[in-house]
């Protein structure tokens, strides 16, 4: 995963488990590196990108830094947004994570 | 490089693939199967879970059609194919479009009689049958909506076989087809990927294959064959003959039933181990009603796809149950195999008439799921309105947009039509690929349009016709 996947996966992660958290992560990790490689080569130029954006925002004071409930907030707006790579790529993180928590979650886990 | 020499070649273990090698090596000819996937024990994990993903689907599930909106689809990549993903419901190809299409592409020995023999033995061979005793509070619930509402509905036979306790076992490809080509001689090589087809004329004398081995070598390999049957699915049999420098007519093509789901909440638990099994016909060939995996994970993904907070209903997951529409389309994509990258560009096209036709699957899905006793409903669409009663759902007319929709796909056809409509069509009416004397395709592919139902048990009848016409021709 590249950085910004990185922190938008965790960011998107409810539980503080720390093993359930590692074990979402390696799954989407994987799911991302199984991709097919035209939609990987996507993905990756849009996470670099959002990246890059995301870090300006937080240079110029309009996205606060180490608050995983901010970029959430960001990926809720992209979600609806009218640029439809955008709204694709949130749903792509958003499934696989909410997938891999909640199939990955302890039986009876909250 | 390692070199082997076989009588017939099978690129792919799925239905059509295990079916073609157990008939041919019944028949007495030498057949190698390559599958690009790993053996899997079909006992091992969990149906529809996340392992099984990881374990059993290509791309690890996450694969998609490319175009307005794009359209996620699912396949397996292991020894049985999708036949060990899929739900396992059976549904004979309907006697109309066997003449439809018979008659548009100029099809031999199509008619309806002469498919049912074919499905008559499939069903014979792989125990069809319907689950026993009352259905789970899933499907029931479907039943219970259309006797409601007046509509009609089926419960759907499965290739599944039930002991005296009621415990189905599915009849997965590894299961039967593909020990029955085994008993009578076949090879199975599995995680092998066929990189091409090796040309000489009108003919194919082999493939060039890559091999990965348990440890994590690989070795190149090259299978010689006097026939080669492709069987890699809709979307990597016409990847692979393009690779292989055939195109006329191939990869064109493709139809899929884009499908569009809610999540509804009940007020009683429901099953999450399993697929219901009645379907509502009420609307069909254009729209069909049925359940989909409901396992806490699918729950949840499904309660997200409307973006608003979903917390609250994830908590009563146990009686959520997720339900689906899929439409026949007009629209159409293609397969195109890209230089230098080992996955096909796959695009689908919509029409108008497809998005207005999700809307009203949509919408009749909601009306049926109220019926049954419903009490909330999570469409899959961006913003979509969480529904409790009937007056409220006349809002999804407007929200089934290319923008909002969520769309997925598990049955994919036509990228190899199969007739003697040359310009139409890939191959002929058996699935001999148009200018090669002896390479077929014997897999969904060659289905010339989707079916509106689940296309397994017409990939069956097809494939064990092809294989008959093939032996009669020797």
């Amino acid at each position: 995963m590249l950085w910004f996947e990185r922190e938008v996966v965790g960011a998107l992660i409810e539980s503080p488990d720390q093993p359930l958290r590692s074990a979402v992560e390696s799954f989407v990790d994987g799911s991302l590196r199984d991709m097919p490689e035209h939609l990987r080569a996507g993905v990756a130029a849009e996470s670099v990108l959002l990246g890059t954006y995301t870090a300006a925002l937080r240079r110029a004071g309009r996205l606060p830094r180490g608050d995983p409930r901010a970029l959430v907030a960001r990926l809720e707006g992209w979600e609806t947004s009218p640029i439809g790579v955008l709204r694709s790529y949130v749903r792509l993180m958003k499934s696989l994570v909410v997938f891999a928590e909640n199939e990955l979650a302890p039986a009876g886990a909250a | 490089m390692a070199d082997l020499a076989t009588d017939v070649l099978v690129v792919g273990s799925g239905a059509g693939g295990a079916i073609t090698a157990a008939a041919l090596a019944a028949a007495g000819r030498t057949v190698t199967v390559l599958e690009e996937g790993p053996w899997v024990d079909a006992d091992a994990l969990d149906p529809f879970s996340l392992d099984e993903m990881v374990a059993k689907y290509r791309h690890h599930g996450l694969a998609a059609a490319l175009g307005t909106p794009a359209i996620a689809y699912a396949e397996g990549r292991c020894v049985g194919g999708s036949t060990e993903i899929n739900s396992g419901l059976y549904h004979r190809l309907p006697d109309h479009l066997a003449d439809e299409w018979r008659s548009t592409y100029a099809i031999e020995e199509f008619s309806p009689e002469a498919l049912g023999r074919y499905a008559d033995r499939v069903e014979h061979d792989l125990s069809v049958a319907s689950l026993p005793g009352a259905p789970p509070p899933s499907s029931a619930a479907l039943e219970r909506g259309a006797t409601k509402l007046g509509w009609r509905n089926v419960e759907f036979a499965r290739v599944f076989s039930y002991d005296r306790q009621g415990r189905g076992t599915k009849q997965t490809m590894s299961r039967t087809m593909l020990p029955k080509a085994t008993a009578a001689g076949a090879t199975i090589i599995p995680d092998c990927r066929v990189l091409r087809l090796v040309r000489h004329g009108d003919r194919i004398v082999g493939a060039r294959c890559r091999r990965t081995h348990p440890g994590g070598g690989v070795e190149r390999l090259v299978v010689r064959a006097d026939h080669v049957f492709v069987c890699g699915g809709a979307i990597h049999s016409p990847a692979l003959l393009q690779r292989s420098g055939i195109r006329r007519n191939i990869g064109n093509g493709l139809k899929m039933h884009p499908t569009i789901k809610i999540a509804a909440r009940f007020p009683h638990p429901v099953d999450h181990g399993d697929v219901p099994t009645h379907r509502i016909t009420e609307f069909s060939p254009f729209v069909a009603i049925g359940g989909s995996a409901s396992r806490k994970g699918h729950v949840a993904m499904a309660l997200a796809d409307t973006g608003a907070p979903f917390g609250e209903a994830l908590a009563d997951w146990e009686n959520i149950s997720v339900y689906y529409a899929a439409i026949r389309s007009d629209g159409s994509g293609r397969v195109a195999a890209l230089r230098g990258v080992r996955s096909p560009l796959v695009t689908y096209s919509l029409t108008e008439a497809d998005l207005s036709r999700l809307a009203r699957g949509l919408v009749h899905l909601g009306e049926l799921l109220l019926a049954a006793g419903a009490t909330e409903l999570h469409p899959s669409v961006m913003g979509g309105t969480v529904v409790h009663r009937l007056d409220e759902m006349g809002a999804w007319w407007d929200q089934v947009t290319r923008a909002r929709a969520n769309l997925m796909t598990v049955h994919l056809t036509s990228t190899v039509r199969m007739g003697e409509n040359r310009a139409r069509t890939g191959a002929d009416s058996f699935g001999r690929v148009w200018g090669y004397r002896n390479l077929r395709v014997n897999d969904g592919a060659l289905i010339p349009d989707a079916p509106g139902v689940n296309p397994q048990a017409a990939i069956m009848a097809i494939a064990t016709r092809n294989c008959d016409h093939f032996l009669a021709e020797q």
